[in-house]
């Protein structure tokens, strides 16, 4: 029986959740489960000073899966990131194959290494706000994240991080 | 045998010659902070953004250099010039806006002049006052518009296109004149078309600006970067020289980067910047804090504002050709992200371990020797950069880097002081 639209809708809401969970827990794995073959990640921001969109980061499924394989090597600030997130719109193509969604995005860092460990672990302040622009492929019973843009308001990251958002 | 050390022991001068360490305090003291601003900072010339930034007639940008407000504009006769971004008036910051275009009126202003919002001064792009509101009614025939034009910058643009500016009016010396031919390594792979930033992002770290530029100044420190280790330390790596100039710069020589060592990475020999062979990599430090990287594909500087003896902000920005295809441009763009962008491998590390000195070195800190002592043969793991750094920094403020209390005295060289050791030492 074919999916209704509420139902797909509903489904995609689940998984931008679901993904917010992972990301958090740094289950990349299961992260990566969930991105279609053809993947794609960015997180960009709009820089007033130099007038131009600026791309900090991103790649296609095979790098963000090099990326995250490789974190157990470097040297990263490991204060957890926690995802606030709140699926504004999910719109369902005509077709039931395809979708897109814009949630709005919170990232708070509880401060553990990053700092002084003594003085400010425990600490919790906002990392960055911006948004989530997904689209995702829709076949039969799966769907699967084929675009990921996160769209930030923040621009001062001051440390950054290693992980993906 | 002498293991860990009590206070004592660990205050005591290091057993090294003059100049192979720092007492922390150049770190972290107010005073010696405001110090520089006044002695090095207002006094030197500092790039402050790209003239890609300022593509049209009439764009601006604003900064900061020694606490003072900035506004860089392009003319109609596309020359760019510097001004203090103060109003004469009553001295309010004139531009609000990061860039911008004055083609555009303001709320207070006319098309194509600076105004200052708070009574609608007006200033073209020369810097020439065009409009004090209601002159006649209120100054009479007492002050004219020709007694009250901005205070304009010694401002030029050098070095692949970068502006640079001082507040200095009696700097006496060009750019040119002042990187001493630091700059000349990488002069023709930058002076050889328009370049383009495609990046920007800036961060403000709890350290001294220092300890920032020590950082690039110094490759020792590869050891934070498993990306650094397992795409150089061959022997072409450890073969780089070290090379300073006079005025504190420095650079450091290239060899080839085996990008393809890092699992998922590829070899960045499709592309590059003009006379650069593929895959290389050259950096110049200039001072005062002044960073020009170029690896290959992508160019770096970072450039600092010291904000107070324990903060500074570090503007970010990448930089490719302005006839880059789309695909070239987005080439260097990821390869730019990958080590050096927010989430890039290398720029977290670098920032998180400045974020720890900065934490140990705070301005209530008791002062600690930190070192600069490593000899070998001005090679990429010599720490000759910093230590010519802060023969001019001490030169600059008079002041000893490793007795910050004591006067400068020149340092002798190397083997100079190497000999003197020895004889002290009954050798």
């Amino acid at each position: 029986m074919a999916e209704t639209k509420h139902d797909l809708k509903e489904q995609v809401r689940e998984l931008i959740y679901n993904t917010c969970i992972h990301l958090d827990d740094h289950q990349w794995e299961h992260w990566h489960d969930n991105c279609a073959d053809n993947f794609n990640y960015a997180i960009r921001a709009f820089s007033p000073e130099v007038q131009a969109d600026i791309k900090y980061h991103g790649g296609d499924k095979e790098y963000m899966q090099s990326i995250t394989s490789m974190l157990s090597k470097h040297n990263s600030d490991q204060s957890p990131l926690r995802r606030h997130c709140t699926v504004y719109r999910v719109e369902v193509a005509a077709d039931g194959r395809s979708a897109a969604a814009i949630s709005s995005l919170a990232v708070y860092q509880t401060q553990l290494d990053g700092i002084n460990s003594h003085v400010d672990a425990g600490t919790t302040s906002v990392f960055l706000v911006g948004r989530y622009n997904d689209k995702f492929i829709i076949d039969g019973d799966s769907i699967k994240f084929e675009d990921r843009e996160v769209r930030l308001d923040t621009r001062r990251l001051d440390k950054g991080t290693h992980w993906p958002i | 045998m002498m293991s860990s050390r009590n206070h004592d022991q660990w205050n005591a001068t290091p057993d090294l010659q003059q100049g192979e360490w720092v007492d922390s305090k150049i770190y972290s003291d107010e005073e010696i902070f405001e110090d520089e601003l006044k002695k090095i900072w207002s006094k030197t010339w500092i790039p402050v953004c790209h003239e890609s930034e300022l593509k049209e007639a009439y764009s601006f940008r604003t900064m900061t250099i020694a606490r003072e407000p900035v506004i860089v504009v392009r003319g109609k006769d596309m020359v760019v010039r510097a001004f203090l971004n103060v109003c004469p008036h009553r001295g309010n910051m004139i531009e609000r806006r990061p860039s911008g275009n004055y083609k555009r009126g303001t709320p207070s202003g006319t098309p194509k002049t600076m105004t200052c919002m708070f009574h609608a001064w007006s200033f073209d792009m020369k810097g020439k006052c065009v409009n004090i509101s209601r002159k006649a009614e209120g100054y009479q025939d007492r002050l004219n518009e020709s007694q009250v034009g901005l205070r304009e910058l010694k401002c030029e643009v050098y070095f692949g296109g970068f502006v640079w500016v001082s507040l200095n009016d009696d700097i006496g010396i060009t750019v040119e004149e002042f990187a001493a031919g630091s700059l000349d390594v990488l002069a023709p792979s930058l002076n050889e078309e328009p370049l383009e930033v495609f990046h920007y992002h800036k961060a403000i770290i709890p350290c001294n600006y220092k300890l920032w530029h020590d950082t690039n100044c110094e490759f020792y420190h590869d050891y934070l970067h498993y990306h650094n280790r397992i795409t150089g330390f061959n022997e072409a790596y450890f073969a780089r020289k070290n090379s300073g100039f006079d005025g504190g710069h420095i650079n450091v020589g290239s060899f080839e980067v085996q990008y393809d060592n890092y699992e998922g990475s590829h070899s960045r020999e499709e592309l590059s910047f003009p006379h650069l062979p593929p895959n290389h990599w050259y950096m110049i430090d200039m001072f005062p804090g002044v960073n020009f990287n170029l690896r290959g594909s992508a160019l770096r500087c970072d450039l600092m504002t010291p904000l107070g003896p324990n903060s500074v902000m570090i503007e970010f920005r990448g930089l490719g050709l302005a006839s880059d295809s789309k695909k070239d441009r987005q080439t260097r763009i990821d390869h730019h992200n990958s080590i050096w962008g927010p989430f890039g491998r290398n720029l977290h590390e670098d920032l998180l371990a400045v974020t720890g000195q900065g934490s140990s070195m705070h301005p209530m800190a008791e002062s600690r020797k930190i070192l600069h002592g490593r000899h070998e043969n001005e090679t990429i793991h010599d720490e000759n950069g910093m230590r010519h750094y802060y023969e001019e920094w001490g030169k600059l403020l008079n002041r000893s880097p490793s007795n910050p209390d004591e006067t400068f005295k020149p340092y002798p060289a190397f083997k100079e002081q190497e000999a003197q050791r020895a004889a002290a030492a009954g050798k």
